[in-house]
């Protein structure tokens, strides 16, 4: 199992390491770039090299890579060149929002994934399974943003249950967490029911899957109730391939939640991404292309990982 | 890892596509999802080549006295906010749409299938270090990669096809490359070398067409996928830029304006980009299970 982990980490660190020397490559490479954005479209051209030569962006491209690398060992991500704040700082505040919404919506979308799926199971071939299945191919094929925009329309506009967007109140001086929370139903609905949408169908397919195997028939015949047999057993096998999904979706689920964190102005790492690569903010985007890299690693890490748990023969492959 | 054992087109977007859009395989029969997936499409396509003709008024046309102006007899689906028409822009947005989407789709499944056969076929190395490239690539959502992309460029059309273009095809390559190898070692291939053909040979006479039912339905839920990440990306202001009409554009115009309760702005632009893009995937699966049932 350990040795599993390390040559997997030791292969992402590969991976991730040509990733970011693209990113960072393709980001210096393209014209104009950061001195325009901070300046403006119409900054002297004295003023463009002076701020360029104060950035350090004057050196070969090769030095300022090897640089970059080297503080990036060091822990260190450098400022943000708008912002004037250092990255860690800034990426670390939106990093908690996203992990709040991504966990809740995740959170949610699973147990709600599990109970659809059950039914699904259970009613396989019947019309709950297939209303369940139409209902979940229409939320797949939808976009997020537009299951966003509409729950605007609805919910806060329409019928104002929910704030339209942002991350609290501003008329309320000290928002509680109840006013974060309220703000926070509708990006976490939205991400939560195109995840669903994808793991309940994938889940209710192995719910029925394992329901017609032998130890099932087994179970039964020796007197287990159906529901001892679904919950003690069934489940239990179920789960597996959803866990490698669940491990498997992060990145994608992630982002989803890019397009929700911008119809919702919520100041999570998508939306930090949004806005600086609009104004070609490099150090920025590469820190959040490497820890969204780092994610996708994690994630997939974690699927093996939990599998090994749940299922033993898993460890040794 | 689990779950490996059975190839997908994509690391999760594939195998979910594959378990939702089986189950409707299941209910509708081979024949039915792929003529419910043919009549949408071609409702959505006839709808952006054929709507000029009904639908007279021009997508620039700005009526001054009626700006946000809810659907009526003149104005079938009302107006935006400085009075063009939403129906004119809708069609033209549809066609805006496709242009970009499908050459786009096209080029994502030429540079899959190259890289992809370029990987399996050729020496060692260069399968090493092209898998390499490929898990790079793939370790970022695309919808990232292309954000990253364009907001470098602020791309034209042009531009845009070769942006979705170019970030879209790791998951057609890694398939073709499964594919070429899994075919490499049977007796036909041996045979067409026996006699000198070439890699290349093989590949276009051999290989190709015996992997042809992979590559269509993939090609086909390529399409679907760019109408999508172009929408995204409009969505974001970072594809099809104003005063040029796209589906992802509209979208974003009725959002701006939701606090007056656009819906006319809002739910038409949406639910064309949920019925092609359900059509793409109801199509590629008519012809997977074909395929399937074929095999």
């Amino acid at each position: 199992m350990i040795r599993m982990i390390l040559t997997r980490l030791i292969s992402s660190f590969f991976t991730l390491t040509i990733l970011i020397t693209i990113v960072f490559f393709m980001a210096h490479a393209t014209p104009g770039g950061p001195a325009f954005s901070i300046l403006g479209q119409k900054a002297t051209p004295q003023a463009v090299e002076q701020l360029n030569q104060k950035l350090g962006l004057t050196a070969s491209l090769w030095r300022q890579y090897v640089m970059w690398f080297w503080h990036l060992l060091h822990g260190q991500l450098g400022y943000s060149y708008l912002l004037n704040r250092p990255v860690r700082q800034l990426v670390g505040d939106c990093m908690v929002n996203t992990l709040a919404l991504y966990a809740s919506a995740m959170l949610f979308s699973v147990t709600l994934a599990i109970a659809i799926g059950l039914i699904q199971g259970i009613t396989w071939g019947r019309w709950p399974a297939n209303l369940i299945r139409l209902l979940e191919l229409c939320f797949y094929a939808m976009p997020t943003f537009f299951v966003g925009t509409l729950m605007i329309l609805y919910l806060s506009v329409k019928w104002r249950i929910f704030p339209t967007g942002g991350i609290s109140s501003v008329r309320i001086s000290d928002p509680g967490l109840l006013d974060y929370m309220r703000h926070l139903v509708l990006p976490v609905v939205t991400v939560a029911l195109l995840g669903t949408a994808s793991l309940s169908y994938y889940f209710g397919a192995s719910v029925h899957e394992e329901l017609g195997k032998d130890y099932v028939r087994t179970a039964l015949a020796k007197g287990l109730t159906f529901r001892a047999v679904l919950f003690r057993h069934v489940l239990r096998n179920a789960l597996r391939p959803l866990v490698t999904m669940v491990g498997l979706a992060f990145p994608y689920i992630f982002a989803g939640s890019v397009m929700v964190e911008t119809v919702f102005n919520y100041p999570g790492l998508g939306y930090l991404l949004w806005r600086s690569a609009l104004s070609q903010d490099y150090p920025v985007i590469s820190a959040i292309v490497l820890l969204i890299g780092c994610l996708t690693v994690l994630g997939n890490l974690f699927a093996d990982i939990v599998n090994g748990l749940l299922d033993p023969r898993e460890r040794y492959e | 890892m689990s779950g490996t054992t059975t190839p997908s087109f994509r690391p999760i977007g594939g195998r979910v596509r594959r378990a939702i859009f089986s189950g409707v395989a299941e209910s509708l029969g081979e024949r039915g999802t792929l003529t419910a997936g043919t009549v949408l499409a071609t409702l959505v396509v006839s709808f952006c080549l054929l709507g000029p003709i009904f639908c007279r008024a021009s997508p620039y046309a700005i009526h001054v006295g009626d700006a946000y102006y809810p659907p009526s007899s003149q104005f079938f689906l009302g107006t935006d906010q400085i009075g063009r028409d939403e129906l004119a822009r809708l069609i033209a947005g549809g066609y805006t749409t496709l242009a970009v989407s499908i050459p786009a789709a096209i080029l994502a499944f030429i540079v899959g299938t190259v890289f992809g056969f370029s990987a399996g076929l050729g020496p060692i190395w260069l399968d090493k270090v092209l898998m390499r490239v490929l898990d790079a690539v793939l370790a970022l959502p695309a919808l990232i990669l292309l954000i990253f992309f364009a907001s470098l460029l602020t791309p034209s059309s042009f531009q845009l096809i070769l942006l979705l273009g170019l970030t879209s095809w790791p998951g057609l390559a890694r398939l073709v490359r499964n594919e070429a190898i899994a075919q490499r070692g049977r007796d036909f291939v041996h045979a067409s070398r026996q006699c000198g053909g070439g890699t290349f040979h093989i590949a276009w006479t051999h290989l190709l067409p015996v992997i042809a039912p992979v590559l269509v339905f993939n090609g086909t839920f390529l399409v679907g996928d760019q109408i999508l990440a172009l929408s995204a990306l409009s969505f974001l202001g970072l594809g099809i830029q104003p005063p040029e009409a796209s589906w992802g554009g509209l979208l974003q115009a009725g959002l701006n304006l939701v606090v007056v309760d656009p819906w006319w702005m809002i739910v038409p632009a949406g639910v064309m980009i949920f019925l092609s893009i359900a059509a793409t995937n109801l199509i590629g699966q008519g012809i997977l299970t074909r395929s399937e049932e074929a095999v």
